[in-house]
C-alpha cells in the first residue's frame, strides 16, 4: 500500500500525525459536542485529524471550537476540502488547531481511520496502510 | 496580506498578548477571504452574548482576553442577553424558568464585556441607540447581529460584513477589520432587481414575508435592488430582519431608502415578485387558534410602536393572552418621557421586558406546546425552528385576537 499526497492552504500552521475522521459537512455550533468531542453522528474528533468536506452553519461555531480547546477535547488539526469560512478560522485560531483548506481531492480518498500527516507546508500525506 | 509596521507591532504582541490575539485572527480571516489590508472602524457591535448560546466555554473566552488586557478600541456595544438584567424574575411572567447556573453565567458574560470598555447596551437594534447617531453614511463597522448589519449597511449607508461570534469583538480589540466584502464600493453595487407589482404600501408583516422572499430567491453577493413601498419604519425594521433571517445577504438595495442612487436602467435583470404570492403567503402564516402569547419586539421595539400598541389598547378589557414587549432600555426610557400617557395602559396589560427577547431567552423551551402571535418574520422564523405554533399578525390585527 502507497502514499496519496496533496496540497492545501495553511491557514494556522502545525505538522503531527494521526487518524482521520471523516464528515461531509459539518456546523461545529449544534453539531459538535465541545465537552465530549464528538459529532452529532457520533465520532470523536479529540486526537485526530478532522477531515470536511465543506464548512457550514452558525456563527456561533467560533466558540464551540474554544471550547474543544477549554475541555481539552481538540482534534489535532483540522483539513477542509473546500474553503475555510470565517467561523472556522476565527475558531481555530483561538483554539490554536492546525488548519489547511482548499486540499483538492481528500475526500475521494480518505475514510475513518486511515493516518494523515500534515506539515507547515500544506503538504498533506494519507497513509493507507496506516 | 499587507500590514502596516504599527499593525506588526500589535501582531508580535507589544501592545499585549488580548490585542496581538485579536489582530491575528482578524489578520487570518482576512487572508482566508483574500483581502490586502486592514482598515480602520468607527464602531462594532458584538453579538452571540447569550450564555444560553456560548455557554461555559464561550464565557471562557471572554474571561481569557479580560486577563489578557483585552480592552476595546473603538464605541462597543453588545446584543441582548438571557433575561432582563435588572429584574430577571420579570421572566418568570413569560413562562421562562432561568436556574442560577445560567444568571451567574450571563452576568459574568456581562461583567467580562464592561470589563473590556464595551456599553453593555443589550440591544439588538444599536441602531437606534443616541449612541451611534455619530456614525457617517461611508463609515465602516463591525456589527454582529444579522438584523443589525442590514439595518445599517441598508438603512444608515454604514459599511459592515457579516460578523459573527467573536469577530467582531476581535474587531473591537484592535479597532479594525479586514477591508473585503462591503466595505468595498465596487461590491455594495446591485446588479439584480426585484420588485413587487402592487403599489399599495407593505405593512410590517408583509414586508417580512417579502424579505423571505427575497432572501431565499437570490443567490448572489451583491446586494439585490429592492422597489417596493413600505408602510413605516416597523416595516422596514422588519422586513431587514427576514432577510437576515432567512439567508446569508448582509444589505440590500432598498429603492429610496438606501443610498447612493443608482441608475436602475444599468441592472442586469429585474425580475417580478407577483403580489399574489405575498397574499397566499400571508394567508399561510394568519394565526389560526388563540394566542398564548402575543409577542412585539423583534428586533427590538421602538417607542413609537408601543405607543401604538397602547392606543389600540386603551380603554380595552384585560387581555386573554399575555402580552410581550421586549426592547432596549435605552427605548423604554424614551418611551416613558414620549409618552407619559400610555405607560399605565401597558403596564397593566403587558409584560414589558428589557434586555432581552424571546429568541434569546430559554422562551418556549419547556413548554412547546405555546401558541404565539407575532409581527415579526424573524420571530416567526426561530420560534418555529424551536417547536413552538406561531401567526404572524400586524399590531393592529393582534387586538382582535387577544379576546378570542
Amino acid at each position: 500500500m502507497g502514499t496519496i499526497k496533496f496540497h492545501g492552504r495553511v491557514l494556522n500552521p502545525g505538522s503531527g500525525e494521526g487518524p482521520a475522521v471523516v464528515e461531509e459537512a459539518l456546523s461545529f455550533y449544534g453539531e459538535v459536542d465541545p465537552k465530549t468531542g464528538t459529532t452529532v453522528s457520533g465520532k470523536t474528533i479529540h486526537g485526530r485529524i478532522l477531515v470536511i468536506g465543506r464548512p457550514r452553519g452558525s456563527t456561533v461555531g467560533s466558540y464551540t471550537l474554544y471550547g474543544l480547546k477549554y475541555y481539552s477535547r481538540k482534534p489535532l488539526a483540522i483539513i477542509v476540502e473546500s474553503e475555510a469560512d470565517p467561523i472556522l478560522v476565527a475558531g481555530a485560531i483561538l483554539a490554536d488547531i492546525p488548519l489547511f483548506d482548499k486540499v483538492k481531492g481528500i475526500m475521494e480518498r480518505v475514510s475513518d481511520g486511515m493516518i494523515i500527516i500534515f506539515k507547515d507546508t500544506g503538504e498533506i500525506t494519507i497513509s493507507s496502510d496506516g | 496580506m499587507y500590514l502596516t509596521k504599527e499593525e506588526e507591532r500589535i501582531l508580535s504582541g507589544y501592545e499585549g498578548e488580548a490585542k496581538a490575539l485579536a489582530i491575528k485572527t482578524l489578520v487570518k480571516v482576512g487572508e482566508a477571504l483574500g483581502a490586502e489590508r486592514l482598515i480602520p472602524i468607527k464602531h462594532a457591535h458584538v453579538s452571540g452574548i447569550s450564555y444560553g448560546t456560548i455557554g461555559e466555554h464561550g464565557l471562557a473566552l471572554l474571561e481569557e482576553l479580560v486577563e489578557k488586557g483585552a480592552r476595546v478600541e473603538v464605541p462597543t456595544t453588545v446584543n441582548p442577553i438571557g433575561f432582563d438584567s435588572e429584574e430577571p424574575s420579570l421572566m418568570t411572567q413569560i413562562g421562562v424558568r432561568l436556574d442560577d447556573e445560567f444568571i451567574k453565567g450571563q452576568m459574568r458574560i456581562v461583567k467580562a464585556l464592561r470589563a473590556m470598555g464595551a456599553q453593555t447596551t443589550l440591544t439588538c437594534t444599536p441602531y437606534y441607540l443616541p449612541d451611534t447617531g455619530f456614525l457617517k453614511p461611508g463609515d465602516s463597522v463591525s456589527w454582529g447581529e444579522s438584523s443589525a448589519i442590514l439595518y445599517g449597511n441598508s438603512v444608515i449607508g454604514i459599511r459592515t460584513n457579516r460578523e459573527g461570534g467573536p469577530l467582531a469583538l476581535m474587531s473591537a480589540i484592535v479597532g479594525k477589520t479586514y477591508y473585503w466584502g462591503l466595505h468595498i464600493d465596487e461590491n455594495r453595487k446591485p446588479t439584480t432587481g426585484f420588485k413587487v407589482d402592487h403599489n399599495e404600501p407593505l405593512d410590517e408583516v408583509m414586508a417580512g414575508l417579502l424579505g423571505k422572499l427575497v432572501a431565499e430567491r437570490y443567490a448572489g453577493v451583491r446586494p439585490p435592488y429592492v422597489k417596493v413601498a413600505l408602510r413605516d419604519e416597523l416595516a422596514v425594521k422588519e422586513m431587514l430582519a427576514a432577510v437576515g433571517a432567512a439567508g446569508s445577504l448582509a444589505m440590500i438595495y432598498l429603492d429610496g431608502i438606501t443610498g447612493p442612487s443608482i441608475d436602475i436602467a444599468k441592472l442586469e435583470r429585474f425580475e417580478t415578485i407577483d403580489w399574489r404570492e405575498l397574499a397566499s403567503l400571508y394567508e399561510e402564516h394568519k394565526p389560526s387558534e388563540k394566542p398564548d402569547v402575543v409577542f412585539l419586539g423583534c428586533p427590538h421595539s421602538r417607542a413609537e410602536d408601543l405607543a401604538r400598541l397602547a392606543k389600540l389598547l386603551d380603554g380595552k378589557p384585560t387581555p386573554k393572552s399575555k402580552i410581550v414587549i421586549t426592547l432596549s432600555r435605552s427605548e423604554y426610557r424614551r418611551f416613558r418621557e414620549s409618552y407619559p400617557e400610555y405607560l399605565g395602559v401597558l403596564k397593566e396589560k403587558a409584560v414589558i421586558v428589557r434586555d432581552t427577547c424571546l429568541i434569546v431567552s430559554p422562551f418556549g423551551r419547556d413548554d412547546r406546546g405555546l401558541t404565539v402571535v407575532t409581527n415579526s418574520y424573524k420571530a416567526y422564523f426561530y420560534l418555529s425552528k424551536r417547536g413552538l405554533k406561531v401567526g404572524l399578525s400586524t399590531i393592529e390585527d393582534m387586538i382582535p385576537l387577544l379576546y378570542m
